[in-house]
């Protein structure tokens, strides 16, 4: 009941939150220099269709009643039309949405793993040759530049050994071949995510490992290891199953905090591999002017953000029933 | 530390008023400090990279066709390889690569220290206020903070670019700033609501200090070396998302920044003929935020004797 109530609060403040950021974007994109008008409405449209579309954005409406405009145009997905594309922005993002989640989640899932997993073995070794290796290494990993790291994996992953695509999520031939089989077309995708997964991986294990480390140095002054090698139990059953799972809360915790980080640098990812996800759509949208796409892919992002969040509290909540909320 | 004690001790007593107590702590934290092998690796890269920035206003004066931005040497119109000429190669239009990464050097530092410097200035004084007056004033200012803290600041800088056209080097600064100072408010606004329990803050109160003097002059001093903490992890940021905005193509276009040399080396195609020029910007972010991040790390082992008792166990 606690769990759910808190639940619940945390839902409305996100709401909240993310009302606060729909009204932000509002603002800015009215009050930028130059004409609304021209930012929201495809130049190349003829005239029927561009007041067609002014009159369903409000935007010949006043202020106040453009905003009603606005919210019930985002709740009922009108983003407007791309001008590059030419489709509707809600139909390009929502074809993108599965792609980023996939690489998205797969790395936090798998940097968060390992790192903890590392982060362990690391304390457990402290004041060791394998410590002191494993933080410098963490270090090191965790500051690389993001970019440069992918077109260093690109130029000798992809280039000089050709183990991997250079780019792209699929090869069109096996794609368009009507004999190819499901689990050919999932070997492939997976195929073209190595190289992206393994530059996210690089630069987020880092961070959970260091955060393990110290989180594991932390619990293990606590009183019940203590009494738990008084009992005589085996250093693996202290270290697996009384330390690490209390020691792991904290590395939850910077998940959620972290998750802000991870996106941008998820956009900067497939901007490089040319993954066609939500964060390579708005790096593509802002370069080219196109602004409708640009507000629809940020906002797609920001519900991912916000929701992403949520799922940490959640888990958060039940994984350490201590918590009063 | 624990060499000899005793000669501490005394020397303190010899002196009878400790006039500068400020340049004492120092002197105990460098003592701490010089001990970490992380700390000792991340000053000297820092050390290097100094060089390397006040390098970077040399070679225009040697030959205009040094000049980072504009120098383009006559006789060379595509990228080639390191020569006797140009050390480092050129670029494709023919300007010096080493002369652009010393250049980069300086705006790395100076994007990385003027934005942490604003966000840690921001995030103390907000954190101090949130702390000290509590009630509607904390929450809102803390909500704000949650607010920002959600939201991925390369992606926003990047929408107000789109929105407000080419930002220079200053306006990007500026939003580093304003979106990063949220973390630190948190550790801030802690940190003040335990110290406005102390019994010293109790007696400025009874003396009839006002809030603007507990604050400033009582409260300030004890957080201070938290918030210098926190900025070294505050220029890795900064240097980070200048750097990855200037690689996307929105950097200044009238500085060179080692961002925007990864973002020529893409945009023209060069990433698999010139690693000549593709590997050193990239080295040079990846070992700068390094350096500050171990900065960081060992200054967090003075400032917490928590984590510095453990070493010293060993």
């Amino acid at each position: 009941m606690e769990v759910r109530k808190f639940i619940l609060k945390r839902f409305i403040e996100i709401f909240i939150i993310f009302f606060v950021i729909l009204t932000i974007l509002f603002l800015l994109f009215r009050l930028a220099p130059g004409d609304p008008v021209t930012r929201m409405v495809d130049p190349t449209l003829t005239p029927e269709d561009a007041q067609h579309l002014i009159a369903q954005l409000g935007l010949d409406q006043p202020m106040g009643l453009q905003y009603l405009y606005y919210i019930k145009n985002f709740f009922t997905g009108n983003f407007g039309n791309s001008f590059h594309y030419g489709v509707t922005v809600f139909s390009i993002i929502w074809s993108r949405l599965p792609n980023t989640i996939i690489l998205f989640t797969t790395s936090i899932l798998l940097s968060a793993f390992v790192g903890i997993f590392l982060g362990k073995i690391a304390s457990w070794q402290k004041g060791t040759k394998t410590d002191t290796w494993m933080t410098l290494g963490a270090l090191a990993c965790h500051t690389l530049f993001l970019p440069w790291l992918a077109m260093l994996m690109i130029w000798i992953f992809g280039f000089k050994i050709g183990w991997f695509p250079l780019n792209g999520m699929i090869s069109p031939e096996i794609w368009m071949d009507p004999s190819s089989g499901l689990w050919l077309k999932i070997l492939d995708v997976i195929h073209h995510m190595v190289l992206p997964l393994a530059t996210l991986f690089s630069i987020h294990f880092g961070s959970y490992l260091l955060l393990m480390r110290s989180s594991m140095l932390d619990t293990l002054k606590e009183d019940y290891i203590l009494t738990a090698r008084a009992k005589g139990l085996e250093e693996k059953t202290i270290r697996n199953k009384h330390a690490a799972p209390n020691a792991a809360l904290p590395v939850v915790t910077s998940v959620g905090i972290s998750l802000a980080f991870s996106l941008s640098g998820g956009a900067l990812t497939e901007t490089v591999f040319s993954w066609p996800g939500i964060g390579r759509e708005l790096v593509f949208a802002v370069s080219n002017s196109d602004y409708p796409l640009a507000q629809g892919s940020f906002l797609l992002i920001a519900i991912v953000v916000l929701t992403a969040n949520l799922v940490v509290d959640v888990l958060y909540a039940y994984l350490d029933p201590r918590i009063k909320y | 530390m624990t060499v000899n004690p005793s000669t501490q001790t005394s020397k303190i007593s010899v002196r009878p008023s400790k006039r500068f107590p400020t340049i004492e702590r120092l002197k105990e934290g460098w003592t701490i400090y010089k001990e970490n092998l992380i700390g000792k690796i991340g000053l000297t890269l820092l050390v290097i990279f100094a060089l390397m920035a006040v390098c970077s206003f040399f070679p225009p004066l040697i030959d205009p066709m040094y000049h980072p931005m504009t120098g383009v040497d006559p006789q060379i119109s595509h990228s080639t390889g390191p020569s006797w000429r140009h050390w480092l190669g050129t670029d494709f239009i023919g300007r010096d690569i080493l002369c652009q990464l010393l250049a980069g050097a300086r705006i790395a530092f100076m994007v990385g220290i003027s934005a942490a410097f604003m966000s840690i200035f921001l995030g103390t004084i907000i954190g101090m206020i949130a702390g000290y007056a509590g009630k509607i004033a904390d929450t809102l200012l803390m909500r704000l903070a949650d607010m920002i803290m959600v939201m991925p600041t390369l992606l926003v800088v990047l929408i107000l670019s789109s929105l407000f056209g080419q930002l220079n080097i200053w306006t990007i600064v500026l939003l580093i700033a304003l979106f990063r100072w949220p973390g630190v408010s948190r550790v801030i606004r802690a940190q003040t609501l335990s110290l406005k329990e102390r019994p010293f803050i109790e007696a400025a109160k009874v003396t009839g200090a006002s809030h603007f003097r507990i604050i400033f002059r009582h409260i300030m001093p004890n957080v201070l070396p938290l918030s210098l903490l926190y900025m070294t992890f505050r220029v890795t940021s900064a240097i980070i998302i200048e750097a990855a905005l200037a690689f996307l193509g929105f950097g200044d276009p009238s500085t060179v920044s080692w961002g925007m040399m990864l973002q020529w080396v893409w945009k023209t195609g060069h990433m698999f003929q010139a690693p000549y020029w593709l590997l050193p910007p990239g080295i040079c972010i990846s070992l700068l935020t390094l350096s500050f991040y171990m900065l960081g790390r060992a200054m967090e082992e003075v400032l917490d004797p928590r984590l510095r008792k453990e070493v010293a166990q060993e």
